[in-house]
């Protein structure tokens, strides 16, 4: 293709890098007007906001548990996605292809449609609006991202490896253990920081979901209805540097661990 | 083949995959301390054989004896039998000790025993040095070894070995194989070895199956496979052969006297003797012709005329046609000093009875 | 030292005397307990696949699929919860609800029109780079170029909807450049209007359309444009005629994707758009902010809404298979 071509396509991809880094980085930079009006020229700036966060027990209290809810939903997510997918990936049987579907329908519901059968459902099983049911419907909702995550790993697996361990004398439990599972734990890892990030930035299901006491989505989106501040940025930007870093992190490490078992 | 003893006893094994059918009604008996290969092109069912003595896959029909116990419906970790896997399978994430040592864990082996097990087979292979590397830090050849250490160290009663040579470059593939055999000697185990190299199996194997369809089309040495195919398939199979089509005139005692392009010839019987009038087919190696000047004294002679000729280093292929016969054709190999020798002038070939199989079917 | 069958049998007979000295798994494998479960479970692999599908089935059926079931259930009935001394009766009013006022399904169909128009404008604004990361970057770079983009959305929906309040508000960023080079005098209210929120929703979802259509190009062969090259196509005819068809796989499951999020927004609508453009998902909301009693209504109104967007994607993803089938002169 001809250089021009080339030179165009190349300022459009920085055109979006722009696109969706500008966003973020004025509201980062609004973290730290002197003052409480938003919008721009910002004429000095401040570190005040961040310390009157920090400072804030219940943004604080907020952020933890966030972290507890996105953990504990985690955990559930990635015990469940990587059994089913370990059920699903190679093996031929008779409604394979029914249980494959209603394993992604959770990911295919629209956010607020999702909410509200969770919350219907949550109500009929008498569970209350809380932590609980949060993890809950957290946890389904990124149950099919841990299956596909998994499953491709897995149909990777050459499937000598694992006769190779029954071979020797492991029973299906113990291949399963000592083969399968350390070939899994890229993808597991991966998957597993990719449902806490969801979990961590889910506003619908936490809100239609929640007691009392707000996730932080939802103490932003309630901070936001009452009124703009730099305040919010400063949590916000915090938040972000999280989401950020650890998914950094998660993509470097899973990569690294990845290139590592397959030699 | 029957044998006293047998340490494998497959009886009548029957295995089909939908309409394709992989094995049809095999028997057969496995000595002792015999280095069996399986030959045969893809799909001719020695791979489900293999695997299904190793217990992946169960046959439809037939029972396998081990040392006299029934294991048709044993799973893989029941059975005293191991396996060198085609991509070897070596575990990438444990180190060659561990490797070997995963067996022994299973059999419930203490520490110091695994490490001294261990030990022992890893100098026997040659391997102590590499004990805590990693798969991916190993060149083919050391990764094959390393399976087969793998497969040794639980000590199995059969070591099932599945074209482990197969990832192997040519050069040393041929020095794989000298190892292997020897292996097997010193350590007196039963292999059965499956591939579809007839080379290959011809190196290293005290008998060959030669298979076909999922059925047995050959049982023997490999002298006897070479000099003596008992079918077409395994003439052709195996080696490159002339393949000469006549009618029977006659049976003898020892030989079959048969017609071919008005010429008779004489030729070693196979099992079940044809009758007169049959048509039949025999082969006869390429080396097994030999040149003379004059007629020689052998069962059979021809005059032919050298039509082509081609080098190949030490020895020669020579395109023949026969003087006296329309359209007969035989290729032979001589020694180059030989095949530069003859001209234009015709020339006497000639061989012995035993040296021309002829073909059942 | 050299290779002994017999030794190793010496060495079984032995070692099972020194049995504290096994490893992890040799103990566990020789612990009666698991030697029970074993023989239970490993007895034949009809029972191992009994065993391991079992869970799994329970859990879809009654994770996944049960949420669904229940809010079409509860859609035909005059009350959820049933309130103490009072009978649940089934009926359709709920559905007739929503055809009676256009308070109702005008939201619906803005829903559906904003959904499928955002979804066009991601699918313009997201091919180019698609087509760019796949086509014209080294394959070492491709990874580092596309974890760029990545890196954003790890950032939650809320604080992305706040980055686009803040530029675009009335002293936000575009305006502030706007007024600097003189091309306006007064701000420009795009906030609180279909714009603002075209513009948060695009930018929230245009991962989940970059994404399919990069891997559709990326494993398009190089060959095939170069073919096409020499026969003498130029550069816009061979985008039409060869690149085009052939990626039309990961456009149609991009779009899918991103019309069934972009249906589903709660949050960015009720803070970017204004009293002009509410959408369904906030109609529904509403069932559940009140008293209980209105929740049949709004399972009715999410059925409603969560039907038709199967039938959307349903009749798209047809056309889409259609048109890769058929001529696509």
């Amino acid at each position: 293709m001809n250089r021009g071509n080339r030179v165009l396509l190349s300022c459009v991809y920085w055109a979006f890098v722009l696109y969706v880094f500008v966003p973020l980085i004025l509201m980062v930079l609004v973290s730290f007007k002197d003052s409480k009006f938003i919008g721009f020229p910002i004429r000095s700036w401040t570190f005040e906001w961040y310390t009157g966060v920090f400072a804030d027990a219940q943004v604080l209290s907020t952020f933890g548990y966030s972290v507890v809810i996105a953990v504990l939903s985690t955990a559930i997510s990635v015990v469940v996605g990587t059994w089913i997918a370990v059920l699903l990936e190679g093996r031929r049987f008779w409604g394979r292809a029914v249980i494959f579907g209603l394993t992604v329908l959770p990911a295919l519901v629209p956010g607020i449609i999702s909410a509200i059968a969770f919350r219907i459902y949550a109500r009929g099983l008498g569970i209350e609006p809380g932590m609980g049911a949060i993890v809950w419907a957290h946890a389904v909702h990124n149950v099919p991202f841990v299956v596909l995550v998994v499953m491709a790993r897995l149909s990777t697996l050459p499937k000598s490896q694992i006769e190779a361990a029954r071979d020797l004398g492991a029973d299906p439990l113990i291949a399963f253990l000592r083969i399968t599972l350390p070939y899994l734990v890229p993808a597991i890892l991966g998957a597993s920081i990719f449902c806490l990030l969801l979990s961590f930035d889910d506003f619908v299901r936490s809100f239609f979901l929640g007691g009392y006491e707000p996730t932080l989505p939802v103490l932003i989106f309630a901070k936001l209805r009452s009124g703009m501040s730099p305040e919010i940025n400063a949590i916000a930007t915090v938040a972000l540097i999280l989401t950020a870093v650890v998914g950094i992190w998660a993509e470097r490490f899973t990569r690294r661990l990845k290139k590592e078992t397959e030699g | 083949m029957t044998v006293q003893d047998p340490l494998v006893r497959i009886q009548g094994i029957s295995k089909s995959f939908g309409a394709a059918v992989a094995l049809e009604n095999l028997d057969l008996d496995i000595a002792r301390g015999e280095f069996v290969t399986f030959l045969g092109p893809s799909g001719c069912g020695k791979s489900t054989t293999l695997r299904i003595l190793g217990g992946f896959q169960q046959p439809d029909r037939g029972r396998i004896l081990l040392d006299g116990e029934d294991v048709t419906r044993l799973p893989p970790e029941k059975r005293h039998v191991n396996m060198v896997f085609q991509d070897y399978a070596l575990f990438p994430h444990m180190t060659v000790r561990q490797n070997i040592g995963f067996g022994l864990e299973l059999q419930g082996l203490d520490r110091a025993s695994i490490k001294r097990r261990a030990d022992e087979i890893m100098s026997f292979l040659e391997l102590q040095p590499f004990a805590e590397r990693y798969p991916a830090q190993l060149s083919g050849g050391q990764r094959q070894r390393v399976a087969l250490a793998r497969a040794l160290a639980p000590d199995p009663a059969l070591l099932l070995l599945d074209e482990p040579l197969g990832a192997l470059d040519a050069k040393l593939r041929g020095q794989v194989q000298q190892e292997l055999k020897s292996i097997q000697r010193r350590t007196s185990k039963t292999f059965f070895f499956v591939t579809h190299d007839q080379e290959e199996a011809l190196t290293m194997s005290d008998r060959i199956i030669v298979m076909n369809h999922g059925r047995v089309e050959q049982d023997g040495t490999p002298e006897e496979l070479y000099f003596h195919p008992a079918t077409r398939f395994v003439a052709e199979f195996i080696g490159e052969t002339n393949l000469l089509t006549g009618k029977v005139r006659g049976v003898d005692s020892d030989a079959v006297v048969m017609d071919w392009c008005g010429q008779t010839l004489r030729g070693h019987a196979p099992a079940g003797a044809p009758r007169t009038g049959d048509a039949i087919t025999a082969s006869i190696r390429l080396e097994r012709l030999g040149f003379h000047a004059q007629r020689p004294d052998t069962p059979n002679a021809l005059q032919a005329r050298v039509v082509g000729k081609t080098f190949l280093g030490s020895r020669m292929a020579v395109d023949l046609e026969v003087a006296e016969a329309e359209g007969a054709r035989l290729k032979a190999y001589v020694d180059t000093d030989v095949g530069q020798s003859v001209g234009e002038a015709p020339v006497w070939i000639g061989w012995d009875t035993d040296s021309m199989a002829v073909l059942r079917d | 030292m050299s290779y002994d069958a017999a030794s190793a049998r010496n060495e079984r007979a032995a070692s099972t005397l020194r049995q504290a000295d096994r490893t992890f798994w040799g103990r566990l494998v020789n612990w009666s307990p698991y030697r029970a479960f074993a023989g239970l479970v490993a007895a034949s692999p009809r029972r191992q696949f009994l065993i391991l599908a079992l869970f799994p089935i329970l859990w879809v059926l009654t994770q996944h699929l049960g949420p669904m079931i229940q809010m079409v259930g509860v859609s035909f009935t005059d009350a959820y919860p049933v309130a103490a001394g009072t009978e649940q009766h089934l009926t359709l009013d709920n559905y007739a609800r929503f055809f009676g006022d256009s308070i109702f399904w005008m939201p619906f169909f803005r829903t559906l029109f904003f959904a499928a128009t955002f979804t066009f404008c991601t699918l313009i604004l997201t091919y180019p780079v698609a087509y760019y990361l796949a086509r014209h970057v080294s394959r070492k770079n491709q990874m580092l170029m596309l974890l760029l983009l990545l890196i954003p959305f790890w950032v939650g929906e809320i604080v992305r909807t706040y980055a686009i309040m803040i530029l675009l508000g009335n002293t936000g960023a575009v305006n502030l450049l706007l007024r600097s080079i003189g091309l306006i005098d007064r701000p420009i209210p795009f906030m609180y209007t279909s714009f603002s929120m075209g513009m948060g929703i695009v930018y929230l979802t245009a991962l989940y359309m970059l994404l399919p259509l990069y891997s559709a190009l990326e494993k398009l062969p190089k060959s095939y444009n170069e073919a096409a090259a020499d026969l003498g196509a130029g550069a816009w005819t061979r985008f039409r005629r060869v690149t085009l068809p052939l990626t039309i796989e990961g456009i149609s499951s991009g779009c899918t994707l991103v019309f069934l999020i972009a249906t589903g927004f709660y949050a960015t609508p009720v803070l970017l758009g204004g009293p002009s453009t509410t959408v369904f998902a906030e109609t529904i909301a509403g069932f559940f902010h009140v008293a209980g009693d209105e929740w049949p209504t709004g399972a009715a109104f999410a059925t409603i809404m969560f039907v038709s967007a199967l039938i959307v994607t349903v009749v798209f993803q047809r056309l889409m298979s259609a048109l890769r089938k058929g001529d696509v002169k």
